[in-house]
């Protein structure tokens, strides 16, 4: 190569020169790092190389905590001791005694230990969930003999007060396969994730950040002692606490009212749609997906055929019945057709084409008032031809039906609004007839609303003019701020004249405090209580039966609405439920009689209190 | 024949490269063993072979057409660069990977030798005067140009790897040392402007003197000297700016620590993985740090634990010999070359494996900040691993023709 001549300019051999130190710079200064790691280093780090691992454990967050308007905790968190293996320390011999301890077969922990192993040998993962006290010292006892075996803790749910609310505050379970593959990263194999409910809807905020701590541990998983001081620990960082507007003693007294029943309660704050208690009943108690759940339990949920998991107050799709006719008293009055002063004859029945169709009385000459006072189905009859079905579908849509409401606990209904379009795509254009519009008059037929529909439209009738996105959370704690940081709460007009609010209004205080008003037993002592009755036919048996109210008449609090499955009559079922409850929230007891107080239930022994405080 | 063979046949390079990459399918075998990841490896595996396949491919290219092929190569390069700027996927934080029939492929890879081979052939031009700023201009363009679309991908890693070959480039073609100062001390400004003010004020005290030093002209100095300030300056500027990811990001390259579950705990997994292999390792697949799946994605950027854990000192130092000995093959081929422009490629290419290499095994022992920038032949990718063997088949080419002008 010593022929080679180049441009003077391109290679010269200083800068070959050059170039060749640099290289054998870069490779000795690595050379000289390594021999600095390998053999040098090697003493320390070669400890390790032959007795030491260094492992990240998992530190759980604390879960957010959950408080009710009054700052009355609702959902708390408690420790919870779970047994982990790591894969690659275990010992097949004692898995005989493993089993025994936990009371678990052994072909469960196999199969645990082999998901696991899939994901690492070299890190624990959890076998069982929330063991109790007995089989934690029995474990603690025999550790040494289980080489790879551990227990962590975890925190768990507790529900302090007996507002169970179970499908507003939802629950948690160890996340499945298929959500692991989905969300990936943050979660792994036995994690608990908010499954329903409030638990679900604000599983970002309320788990927190886990945290990590570097351990050293010998080749038999057993921890020598933390890595460098613990300096490289990262703290897990707690979950956001949740501040509900609902009231806990409402939600309690609520509950106790409908053990009877199949349906719901749903009751806001009018002012801006903060969900005061849901109730859907049957229900379950919450507490038994805190820890492990039982199959047993679960399956017992899951086949009990009045179905207790189903949120009835969001998810059931029933004719309102005669709780809507304002919608149609709206329509009618906003868009001119009729006034106040418009009366007709009710005579008992009325005549479609060839059929009749009968109401409940006789009421004689009617005017909008009066029609909603006493229900009359023969005024609404004769008016929907006159409105027509899509303005009333359209007025229908202005209250929010037919539509998700936006609500904050999860999955609900859109319910259904019938249009000529429906009818047109359900029954071939020009195969149905006016005639299926009496029906919608009186709130029967294809409509469908949710319970917490009927409660946001109850609501916008109390305060004349906005309809409020209903929601259960107003606020959360930032444990990273710790300042409490209130959500914006999101609402439209109805744009709604005030003339047609009076209107209506009027009617709706006649039927809890005028003679022949269907609804009177609604009211409550010293307070003016304004409603509707509905009861809605339906091929099941009797009729479902509905109230929708608010109170005070002149500056509502709370609006309110019961549904009552297959319960009857709207006036003598739905309306003194929705009065105790509007009567409890008002007064804070109920006057008129003493019931049982809604006691918090004890739920925890003190022992545990005592350690969950600790653990706080 | 067997004479007529050896005349032509570069069996330095290609027995180098051969042992490099049979090392990395070891490696990778052995970081994916236990993770039930054998498609990884057998991935690899079927790339080795289609990176012979290039390898061989590149050496039996006749050099002309390379030469001819260069700028539109450059051409093709930054186009699929803007294109994926618009569409592409991202994939671990950054837009790297083009969903090419499937494969993944990383196009800066590709981009990285059309950019070398154009700026050879720039510079290899017979009407191209290095002390002539306007050219110095226009091949500092070539350079910059692809740089940047990399940088908003955003690969700071592979951006830096531009960067670090343009100058050795440049200096091989026989750029002045006032040149190459003028265009290293706004970045050794720039990069002291981020790490605080004693450092800002020692990077301006450096280049000054290094531009005072290799000075031919007064006021041409001085002018590089107010431009490298100006630089200097407006990083400041531009970095409380930002928003303030960005700003996160820059300083999670800068101080890893910051970031101690993300790189940080990678570096520290690392230095004890290799740091435990000792004099003759752990031995093959009984390395338990490398086993240990905390590094994520180990079998990429952490790969050199392998060989350092599980077969120490000895292993890992027959590695860097073999990096070292291809390092300085290439410039020896770049120096028996005849060809202008086949003796500067071979200086970009050995700049751009001694860059990698420094960058990467530096990381994983500590030296040097944790840039994801993979180890040559060694990393598992695929596209990576291709272009490589490419570029060591052009070094192979370069041999075989180098007595051709």
């Amino acid at each position: 190569m010593s022929t080679v001549v180049h441009h003077e300019d391109l290679g010269s051999p200083a800068r070959r020169k050059v170039l060749k130190f640099l290289v054998v710079g870069i490779i000795g200064l690595l050379f000289l790092r390594l021999y600095q790691l390998q053999m040098l280093y090697n003493i320390e780090l070669g400890r390790k190389s032959t007795e030491n691992t260094l492992r990240a454990i998992v530190r759980e967050p604390i879960r957010g905590y959950m408080f009710d308007r009054h700052g009355q905790l609702l959902v708390d968190v408690g420790p919870s001791y779970s047994v982990t293996v790591t894969p690659a320390g275990f010992n097949e011999h004692s898995l005989s005694l493993l089993s025994g301890i936990l009371s678990m077969d052994s072909e469960a922990i196999r199969e645990w230990i082999a998901k696991g192993r899939a994901y690492s040998r070299f890190s624990p993962t959890r076998i069982k969930r929330d063991i109790d006290f007995k089989a934690l010292s029995a474990l603690e006892e025999r550790l040494y003999l289980l080489p790879g075996v551990n227990y962590q803790i975890d925190s768990k749910r507790y529900y302090p007060t007996s507002a169970h609310a179970p499908h507003l505050l939802g629950y948690c379970k160890e996340i499945s396969d298929a959500q692991l593959a989905k969300l990936g990263e943050y979660y792994k194999l036995g994690d608990l994730i908010g499954s329903s409910g409030l638990e679900a809807s604000y599983e970002v905020m309320l788990r927190g950040q886990k945290g990590y701590e570097f351990l050293a541990v010998d080749a038999r998983g057993k921890v020598i002692g933390s890595f460098e001081n613990g300096q490289n620990d990262i703290l897990p960082r707690e979950g956001f606490d949740l501040l509900l507007s609902l009231d806990a003693g409402v939600q309690a007294f609520a509950e106790s009212l409908m053990t009877q029943y199949r349906g719901a309660v749903v009751a806001i704050d009018p002012s801006n749609g903060g969900i005061l208690a849901l109730v859907s009943k049957p229900d379950f108690d919450p507490s038994i997906f805190s820890g492990v759940t039982p199959l047993e339990d679960w399956i017992r949920l899951t086949s009990d055929t009045t179905k207790p998991l189903f949120n009835r107050a969001t998810m059931t799709r029933y004719p309102p019945g005669s709780t809507y006719k304002m919608v149609l008293a709206a329509a009618a009055l906003e868009e001119g057709i009729i006034d106040e002063n418009y009366r007709i004859t009710c005579t008992g029945a009325y005549r479609f084409g060839n059929r009749i169709f009968k109401d409940l009385s006789v009421h004689g000459s009617t005017n909008v008032v009066e029609a909603i006072q006493k229900s009359c189905n023969v005024f609404f009859y004769q008016l929907i031809h006159k409105v027509g079905l899509e303005p009333w579908a359209e007025y229908g849509r202005r209250f929010g039906f037919g539509q998700s409401t936006g609500v904050d606990i999860g999955e609900e209904t859109q319910g259904l609004v019938p249009t000529a379009e429906y009818y047109d795509r359900v029954y071939g254009k020009g195969r149905w007839t006016q005639g299926y519009l009496v029906s919608l008059a009186v709130g029967q037929g294809e409509l469908g609303v949710s319970p917490l529909q009927m409660a946001v439209y109850a609501a916008a009738l109390s305060n004349s003019g906005a309809l409020h996105q209903p929601h259960a959370v107003d606020a959360i704690r930032n444990k990273l701020t710790n300042r409490v940081e209130q959500f914006q709460q999101r609402s439209r007009p109805l744009k709604l004249s005030a003339k047609t609010m009076n209107v209506i209004r009027e009617g709706m205080r006649r039927v809890v405090n005028e003679q022949r008003g269907t609804g009177r037993a609604a009211a409550i002592p010293d307070v003016i209580v304004a409603g509707k009755t509905g009861t809605a036919e339906n091929p099941h048996g009797e009729g479902h039966a509905w109230f929708i109210g608010f109170a005070p008449f002149e500056e509502p609090v709370i609006a309110v609405v019961v549904m009552l499955e297959n319960a009857g009559s709207g006036g003598s079922r739905a309306a003194p439920i929705a009065g105790l409850v509007m009567e409890r929230y008002i007064h804070g007891e109920i006057k008129r009689y003493k019931p049982k107080p809604a006691i918090p239930k004890p739920v925890r022994s003190d022992t545990i209190t005592v350690v969950t405080e600790a653990y706080r | 024949m067997f004479e007529y063979f050896k005349e032509y046949f570069d069996s330095k390079t290609f027995f180098l490269t051969l042992g490099l990459v049979v090392v990395g399918l070891v490696s990778v075998y052995s970081a994916t063993y236990d993770a039930g990841a054998g498609v990884i490896f057998q991935r690899q595996l079927m790339w080795a072979g289609i990176g012979l396949a290039g390898m061989i491919v590149a050496m039996v290219l006749p050099l002309k057409t390379i030469h001819r092929l260069s700028f539109p190569a450059y051409a093709a390069g930054l186009v699929i660069l803007l294109i994926l700027l618009v569409v592409g996927k991202t994939v671990s934080g950054s837009k790297s990977w083009l969903g090419i029939a499937g494969l993944g492929g990383q196009p800066s890879e590709f981009a990285k030798v059309a950019t070398i081979l154009a700026l050879a052939a720039f510079l290899a031009k017979s009407t191209t005067i290095i002390s002539d700023p306007r050219h110095l201009f226009l091949s500092i363009a070539i350079a910059v140009v692809p740089m940047a679309l990399v940088l908003t991908q955003p690969d700071i890693g592979t951006s830096l790897v531009f960067f670090a070959l343009f100058l050795p480039v440049l200096y091989w073609a026989g750029a002045d040392n006032f040149a190459l100062a003028a265009i290293l001390s706004p970045v050794i400004v720039a990069a002291g402007a981020l790490f605080g003010t004693s450092f800002f004020v020692a990077s301006v005290v450096i280049s000054a003197l290094l531009l005072y030093i290799s000075r031919r002209n007064r006021f041409v100095a001085a002018t590089a000297f107010a431009v490298t300030l100006a630089v200097g300056l407006s990083v400041q500027f531009v970095y409380e700016r930002m928003p303030a990811y960005q700003q996160k990001r820059i300083m999670t390259f800068l101080n890893p620590e910051a970031d101690p579950l993300g790189s940080g705990y990678n570096v520290l997994q690392a230095k004890v993985a290799i740091g435990s292999g000792g004099m003759f390792g752990k031995g093959y697949l009984k390395g338990t740090q490398t086993q240990l799946n905390f590094i994520p994605e180990q079998w990429t950027d952490f790969i050199f634990c392998v060989p350092g854990e599980e077969f120490g000192f000895l292993g890992a130092s027959l590695v860097l010999i073999f990096f070292g000995a291809l390092l300085l093959r290439g410039i020896t081929i770049a120096t028996v070359c005849k060809n202008k422009f086949a003796s500067i490629t071979a200086i970009g290419i050995t700049a751009v494996f001694a860059t990698h290499v420094l960058v990467n095994i530096g990381m994983s022992m500590g030296l040097m900040p944790v840039v994801g920038i993979p180890l040559p032949f060694l990393s598992y990718g695929g596209s990576a691993l291709l272009v490589n063997m490419v570029m060591a088949g052009l070094l192979m080419n370069f041999w075989a023709n180098r007595k051709e002008y």
